[in-house]
């Protein structure tokens, strides 16, 4: 391995961007994103870092049960992110549905059918500790060696 | 001394503050004990009563399989969200959450079902495959015949002047059988699950 991809590796370890998004849930699991934010939990410390904004993500967290206003937006919204990236699926409405998969909704999960997900979390809604193994979890496998296994 | 430049340094220079400073800052945080994850079987042999399905909000949460010999509960990961009902409504404490059965043997509390039938008489068309498929129906009265009509009164379900009516509210299981075989979607079965609390029993 060259030097250079050691010390893109070694940095990519410690700078992980993550985005999040959310395609109709209950807010939940937006709740919980958030408190790993906070000082008890603190995703900062392990070199995690939260955006709006895709384009300056590595990650997407996808929280909710893809209601029909996310059709082709989530797509987009998916290829603006850079390479490398993966998404993960956080908490049971983008794995299936939950409660709010009953006769005669207009949802359509599982997420999965429509953005390729890495990883998924599941719970209802799932506690700040699971999504921060899964971030560091999926962290490694998709960015270490990047360019090599390309 | 204690207040010169000297020891001030000497405090940052101590390598336990230098691994916190470049290291994580909080330990490893554990579970606490009383979080209900999702439930885990204790050993208990089930016995297929159905309480936990029947007490499940969550669609297609948990399924009681046949694995080789015996019954077992299998909890569906991204489904399950986590309340603990079916915890507390297995008469035979097969699963296990968090600190619920600690406090269910300490409270004495139970759950009680019951079952509601509701037929919207404007849907009903009087076809009788509810009162047919009902197999509480099957056990009281076995030759009856299609169309639901029968001669006895000590039925569930039976079909009266071309309307579906329900008899006897309290055989009710909760199986859903009805809703499922119903062309209309005109008959609606409500779970009513109410905790009981009982200190005095031993």
């Amino acid at each position: 391995m060259s030097l250079l991809q050691s010390i893109k590796n070694y940095v990519r370890s410690r700078s992980i961007h993550v985005s999040y998004v959310d395609v109709g849930s209950c807010n939940g699991c937006d709740i919980e994103v958030l408190a790993c934010l906070s000082p008890r939990y603190d995703i900062e410390q392990y070199g995690i870092y939260v955006h709006n904004n895709p384009r300056e993500a590595d990650i997407l967290l996808v929280i909710g049960a893809y209601t029909p206003g996310w059709e082709e937006k989530l797509a987009t919204l998916w290829e603006k992110i850079p390479e490398p990236k993966a998404a993960i699926a956080i908490g049971n409405c983008p794995i299936s549905g939950c409660l709010f998969n009953r006769p005669h909704t207009y949802i359509d999960p599982p997420v999965a059918k429509h953005i390729p997900i890495a990883a998924e979390v599941p719970g209802c809604p799932p506690r700040p500790t699971e999504i921060l193994a899964a971030v560091l979890a999926v962290a490694p496998i998709v960015f270490r060696d990047f360019e090599v296994k390309r | 001394m204690p207040f010169s430049l000297v020891y001030y340094l000497s405090h940052f220079a101590r390598i336990e503050w230098v691994k916190n400073f470049f290291a994580a800052k909080t330990a490893p945080l554990e579970t606490p004990p009383y979080f209900r994850g999702f439930p885990e079987l204790t050993g208990e042999l089930c016995q297929h009563s159905l309480f936990c399905m029947m007490a499940c909000p969550a669609p297609g949460a948990i399924d009681v399989v046949h694995s080789g010999k015996k019954w077992e509960p299998r909890i569906h990961k991204g489904h399950c969200i986590r309340c603990g009902l079916c915890v507390e409504a297995c008469p035979h404490g097969v699963l296990r959450s968090g600190r619920i059965l600690d406090t269910i043997h300490r409270e004495h509390t139970t759950l009680s079902f019951s079952f509601r039938i509701d037929i919207d008489p404007d849907k009903c068309m009087g076809c009788g495959n509810c009162a047919v498929a009902c197999p509480v129906n099957k056990v009281i009265d076995a030759q009856m015949s299609h169309g639901g009509k029968a001669s006895t009164d000590q039925l569930l379900l039976r079909v009266n002047a071309g309307k579906s009516e329900v008899l006897h509210m309290e055989k009710c299981t909760g199986c859903k059988t009805c809703e499922n075989h119903c062309p209309n979607e005109a008959i609606r079965v409500s779970r009513l699950l109410e905790a009981v609390q009982n200190p005095e029993a031993p």
